[in-house]
């Protein structure tokens, strides 16, 4: 009897799961996050809060667009 | 880092910039405290003609020069090349690239932060881009199918067992419900670790095309843990179960092999 080989369970590392199942909503584009950028950094750079929670999310899911928001708030905190 | 013979009103520029105060020697205003008249000054100067405008050029190059600096010096590390002449290559580049997308975009500059901070965004996406550009240039990208090596073991028989599971599923679920190419973009950049930029340029699309493709992909697996219980329902959501098969289809996306 011709039996298919089972294929072992694929397992993924803790932190492919938790990237791959980051809420990335409310939905906010990479053009969006850019025009944005600004006027979060600079509320950031100042201490207060930017009360964006879509930025916020996008940043915690978009590894370039995260890095750029940081060096603009630490380029704003060097002045 | 030098600015390669545009230092002087670079300098001045960013010595202003710092204070606040400045005003330049062709009397184009630094951002001080933000104010309409201020920011004005700026985008008048820009769009402006003659001297004027060929010395707010020069000023806006040396901020440019400086955003671009504190950039590539952020992510010196990933440079195969972190030399004086290949970094200044990089930030001159990063800094005429982003004048000239500066002056494209300058009727859409509304305001709502100062001119310089606005002006420094374009700067350092350009320089993180060719950084990372610059990191990968020599390195293939491999767009591949799910297949993934065996997770780390945790430290208890229950953590482990969990952790697994929830990964099992995962990897489960991403066969059910997303298209090849959905799983190999999310492959590429989730797991694999590629840069947005770097795999966009390679597969000739734009970074927000693929960011787009990861939030369905993203949208598309927690909506599916959640209907098998993998994941709580979120808050204020009604619970929902995979009974429709619709759902169940991976949606045709222009692309998609």
């Amino acid at each position: 009897m011709n039996q298919t080989p089972q294929r072992p369970p694929e397992v993924l590392s803790d932190a492919s799961v938790d990237e791959l199942l980051r809420d990335t909503t409310p939905w906010l584009s990479c053009e969006e996050c850019f025009e944005r950028m600004d006027a979060y950094a600079e509320a950031v750079a100042r201490g207060l809060s930017a009360h964006d929670q879509a930025m916020d999310r996008h940043l915690g899911a978009c590894p370039a667009c995260d890095e750029e928001a940081r060096s603009l708030i630490e380029l704003l905190q060097a002045d | 880092m030098t600015s390669m013979g545009r230092g002087d009103a670079g300098a001045g520029m960013r010595a202003g910039a710092r204070a606040g105060t400045a005003t330049s020697a062709a009397g184009v205003r630094v951002d001080g405290p933000t104010s309409e008249g201020r920011e004005t000054d700026w985008v008048a100067a820009l769009s402006g003609s003659g001297s004027e405008q060929a010395t707010a050029l020069r000023e806006l190059h040396g901020l440019m020069v400086r955003a671009a600096a504190h950039q590539v010096w952020r992510m010196r590390a990933a440079l195969p090349d972190a030399s004086p002449g290949a970094v200044d290559v990089i930030v001159n580049q990063a800094a005429d690239e982003a004048v000239t997308a500066i002056l494209a975009k300058l009727h859409t500059f509304q305001g709502r932060s100062r001119f310089t901070t606005w002006a420094f965004k374009f700067a350092i996406l350009q320089a993180a881009t060719e950084v990372r550009r610059v990191q990968w240039q020599h390195r293939e990208v491999e767009l591949r199918d799910l297949e993934v090596r065996p997770a780390p073991g945790h430290d208890s028989p229950e953590l482990c067992a969990e952790g697994s599971d929830l990964a099992t599923a995962l990897a489960a679920a991403m066969r059910r419900v997303l298209t090849p190419y959905q799983r190999r973009i999310a492959v590429a950049l989730l797991v694999d670790a590629v840069p947005i930029d770097v795999l966009a340029e390679r597969l000739g699309t734009t970074r927000g095309a693929l960011y787009k493709t990861l939030h369905d992909v993203r949208v598309r697996l927690r909506r599916e843990l959640v209907s098998r219980g993998y994941l709580p329902v979120p808050h204020g959501d009604p619970p929902q179960t995979s009974t429709s098969t619709l759902d169940r289809l991976p949606t045709r996306r222009a692309g998609t092999p």
